[in-house]
């Protein structure tokens, strides 16, 4: 015989009016959301590979001297504080041609220079003696295609040279500690290697980003499921009918996950229809070296549909295991006589986990691996943990509430302390991203040696002859500046320690990158150095981890909002029968407005105030074992972090308002 | 006795639909009128336009000689809450909320404090047979004690009139007998007038007046000796 369950649940989904509609609609509304946040951060983490890849052939892998046909240096220069990458390049004469390096329509020929169209904007736009003088005169520019950019706003030079030319000699091979990833030299075949290695600039952005997704993976769990259960009174009472009428379990387990998966997969679906639309918005947000290509974006079909499905599926088996009750106590249901209760054993397995992640922190420094499991146990253990909290939270105040609005509220948590934890858990959740991550930015700040250019000579005697040079260079340059020559034990300027020559420079970044230019030619091989070369390692993760932090953080706030802003809607429209005859029975509707908000900000801010405080406190941690102080600018962005998110956590919530007036306007429409 | 309720030519419309045409009517302190009709006859209409709820389109409501048809929103809720008591059908209990206080919570709102309020509210168990139940949710109680636990909020107020709206509409025979009769004579022993829209004849039967509408007009007026 066939089942009767799929027409019964289109029967009664079709049936159920405008009421049942706007629930599906906001359920729909957060899988979006969720689905869309967790493409976002997919996106980014495989385009932050994919694009790391497009540098690898900037990185010089040497091979045996009789085997190899070009010579390749890798040099980094910097203009405005943003780096400059410089690939300079050579045919060995009597050896086979060197294929043409990615982006490229050729190899490079001496007097030939390829630059990044986002470079020959800023070369126009700089005065020469800022930027463009830094490269020598051709006779032809090229421009470097996608193939060879990790970004379109990616500064990168290609310049063809000599072999014998200075920039291609075994002094470009850089040396220093901090020559890492920004200046190498070695002897090529062609630009692949066995073990790629990416742009010093590109290389952490993966890692940041994918730290970003496990982050989010929580609170988009918590969305898709407060959209798995909105619309639960009303799914609830039809379905404790019609288990009354004799339906049987399992026929109302499977119409109510017909009817969830139905509404998460075209709620997903629109989310993932809004990333595809989005894409090139999305491309235009700045990570790391810059944008993005489009393309690089685009997940692909597999990615797409696993994110769509894994939404589906979650809002699915919210929505059933919601109804878990309505199979084993119908009555209780229809009747609303079960109270949500939580036991106390969430709290002890809550205090097991915290010492497990204790003992397991304490013992010394963990990889990333370990850390990003701890994690995930932690917000499993606050997952637990959360709705207890709530519990209490709501006996407590109702014992001493004196008013309506707040007994109501604190009625409501102890009635359904999950409900409630599930309304705040996003903010929650963010809140505790927040408080880690602002404060623990590893700044650790090697050089601080502002207004200061470096250039690295050989040996003492070189340094006396380069900065008798170098003053003529930035006179002539019109440049106000101070050339000394440090003492090798000098490690407090750019030049770490290093033989070489300083020129103090007076006025801002424009007298800087001026300064840099003006010194290129005495650099014999190497470009100056400033305060960025030096700190670049350090800053890149830094900035990468800060990056990835606000753009989780403001994620997070996204669906905070959505889950809140759904949820308050999702309740008004269950609870209309008993919000309508009180208001008509004379309850001012602010007193109804109230004790849904209250509803919300007792929780909010017990359990988001103490997670943040204990993202802090990790964090802090954290910054100890790497010898570092909490970031003050973080603190602030973190208080206005929460506090915008709250805000729009009230704003969500408040945006239902008008639906309250509406549905609770006028209880009387009939005739009769 | 004074009248505590009057409705003077009252008119309301719902697009082309006359709900009400011009109906006259007037309730005493501890009087009890039943409204009753067929269905679409504009009983529970008038119900509210007598409550306050919705405003007639023409005629007048006065409440002890004060007209409250004109009110503004915010005064015809006061009015209701301070004035008014209400029985539903069902549904009308916070199920967060246990009993002793929902029916505190009108006078809370009224600003009366809790202690206070809880304690008002718990007199009102044992005239009502709920003894007991105080600290019982409204899903704990059966259909008869939520019903007592409604009428124990719609008079903890002291209000001068209770509109209840097919208060027995979702009770077995018995039960409705039962909340019928408390219904009224509390209400009576409390000095409130009684409005109350049923189908149920033998429901009205337990007031003094029934009051009979049909296309929005009244079709008969019947006066019964209640004991």
């Amino acid at each position: 015989m066939r089942s009767p369950v799929l027409p019964l649940t289109w029967h009664l989904a079709r049936s159920s009016g405008r009421r049942g509609l706007q629930s599906q609609l906001l359920a729909a509304g957060a899988a979006a959301v969720g689905a869309f946040v967790m493409l976002v951060m997919v996106a980014a983490a495989l385009g932050s590979g994919a694009r790391a890849d497009h540098t690898t052939w900037r990185t010089p892998a040497a091979v045996p001297a009789k085997e190899a046909t070009a010579v390749q240096a890798l040099a980094t220069t910097y203009v405005r504080d943003e780096p400059v990458s410089v690939v300079s390049l050579a045919q060995l004469p009597g050896r086979g041609a060197t294929d043409a390096p990615p982006g490229l329509s050729s190899f490079p020929k001496k007097g030939e220079m390829y630059v990044s169209p986002a470079l020959a904007e800023l070369m126009g736009k700089l005065p020469a003696g800022q930027l463009a003088d830094r490269f020598p005169k051709v006779k032809s520019y090229g421009t470097i295609g996608a193939a060879g950019l990790a970004s379109p706003d990616e500064l990168v030079a290609v310049v063809g040279r000599a072999p014998t030319d200075p920039a291609l000699s075994k002094a470009a091979d850089g040396g220093g500690w901090y020559d890492a990833g920004q200046t190498e030299r070695a002897m090529i075949s062609d630009f692949s290697a066995a073990k790629p290695k990416a742009s010093l600039f590109t290389e952490s952005d993966q890692g940041a980003a994918l730290l970003g997704v496990v982050l989010l993976v929580m609170p988009v769990v918590v969305l898709a499921s407060a959209a798995g259960r909105l619309g639960a009174a009303r799914r609830e009472q039809r379905l404790a009918a019609l288990r009354l009428a004799g339906a049987t379990p399992r026929q109302i387990l499977a119409m109510t996950a017909v009817e969830a998966a139905g509404v998460g997969a075209v709620g997903a679906l629109a989310g993932a229809v809004a990333y595809g639309a989005l894409l090139p918005v999305l491309a235009e947000i700045p990570y790391g070296v810059g944008g993005w290509y489009t393309g690089q974006l685009w997940v692909g079909l597999p990615w797409l549909a696993a994110v769509v499905a894994a939404v589906t599926v979650l809002i699915t088996v919210s929505a059933v295991s919601m109804l878990r009750q309505v199979a084993t106590s119908p009555l209780g249901v229809a009747q609303e006589s079960n109270p949500r209760r939580t036991r106390a054993i969430r709290l002890v397995l809550f205090v097991g986990a915290l010492i497990y992640i204790y003992m397991s922190s304490g013992g010394g420094q963990l990889n990333t691996r370990q850390l990003i499991t701890l994690l995930i146990l932690f917000y499993a253990a606050f997952w637990l943990f959360g709705p207890w909290v709530v519990d209490r939270l709501g006996r407590i105040v109702a014992r001493f509430a004196r008013r309506p609005a707040t007994l109501l509220a604190a009625r409501r948590l102890s009635d359904d302390p999950r409900g409630a934890w599930r309304t705040v858990s996003g903010l929650v959740l963010a809140g505790f991203v927040a408080g880690f991550f602002s404060v623990s930015q590893l700044d650790i700040g090697f050089a601080d040696t502002p207004g200061q250019v470096g250039v690295v000579t050989s040996d003492a005697t070189t340094a006396r002859h380069t900065a008798t040079e170098a003053r003529t260079l930035l006179r002539e340059a019109g440049i106000q500046a101070k050339v000394t020559i440090p003492g090798d034990d000098n490690f407090d300027t750019v030049l770490r320690g290093y033989e070489g020559v300083i020129a103090h420079v007076t006025g801002g970044p424009e007298q800087i990158d001026a300064a840099v230019t003006a010194l290129t030619p005495v650099a014999a091989g190497r470009l100056p150095l400033t305060q960025d070369y030096v700190n670049a390692s350090d800053d890149t993760i830094t900035d990468r981890v800060a990056a990835a932090s606000t753009a989780t953080l403001a994620l997070s706030f996204l669906i905070a909002t959505a889950s809140a802003g759904l949820t308050a809607a999702a309740n008004v429209l269950d609870r209309r029968r008993v919000y309508g005859l009180l208001r008509l029975s004379g309850t001012p509707l602010r007193t109804l407005d109230r004790a849904r908000i209250r509803e919300t900000v007792l929780p909010l801010v017990v359990l988001a105030g103490g997670t943040t405080g204990m993202g802090v406190y990790g964090a802090y941690q954290l910054n100890k074992l790497a010898d570092s102080t909490i970031n003050t600018s973080g603190a602030i962005q973190l208080t206005v972090c929460v506090l915008l998110g709250a805000l729009a956590m009230f704003a969500a919530i408040s945006g239902s308002r008008p639906l309250l007036r509406r549905v609770t306007a006028n209880p009387a429409q009939t005739a009769d | 006795m004074s009248i505590v309720l009057a409705g003077h030519g009252l008119i309301k419309k719902y697009g082309s639909t006359m709900a009400l045409s011009g109906v006259d009517v007037e309730v005493r302190e501890r009087d009890s009128l039943a409204i009753m009709g067929p269905s679409g006859s504009g009983k529970s209409t008038l119900l509210h336009v007598l409550a306050g709820i919705i405003r007639p389109d023409g005629g007048q409501v006065l409440v002890r000689d004060e007209r409250i048809d004109n009110l503004g929103e915010n005064r015809l809720s006061a009015l209701r809450r301070k004035r008014f008591g209400f029985v539903f059908q069902f549904g009308q209990l916070l199920p967060e909320l246990p009993a002793e206080e929902n029916v505190a919570l009108p006078l809370m709102l009224e600003g009366v404090p809790r202690k206070a309020a809880v304690e008002r509210a718990r007199r009102w168990f044992a005239p009502l047979g709920l003894e007991g139940l105080e600290g019982r949710r409204p899903g704990q109680l059966s259909g008869g004690q939520a019903q007592r636990v409604a009428i124990a909020r719609a008079l903890v107020v002291e209000p001068d009139v209770v509109f209840a709206d097919e208060p027995t509409g979702a009770l077995d025979q018995n039960t409705s007998t039962e909340v019928v009769q408390l219904l009224t004579s509390v209400t009576r022993s409390q000095g409130a007038a009684l409005v109350m829209v049923t189908h149920d004849a033998d429901v009205a039967a337990h007031c003094h007046r029934i009051l009979q509408v049909r296309d929005g007009r009244i079709s008969g007026h019947s006066q019964y000796t209640v004991a």
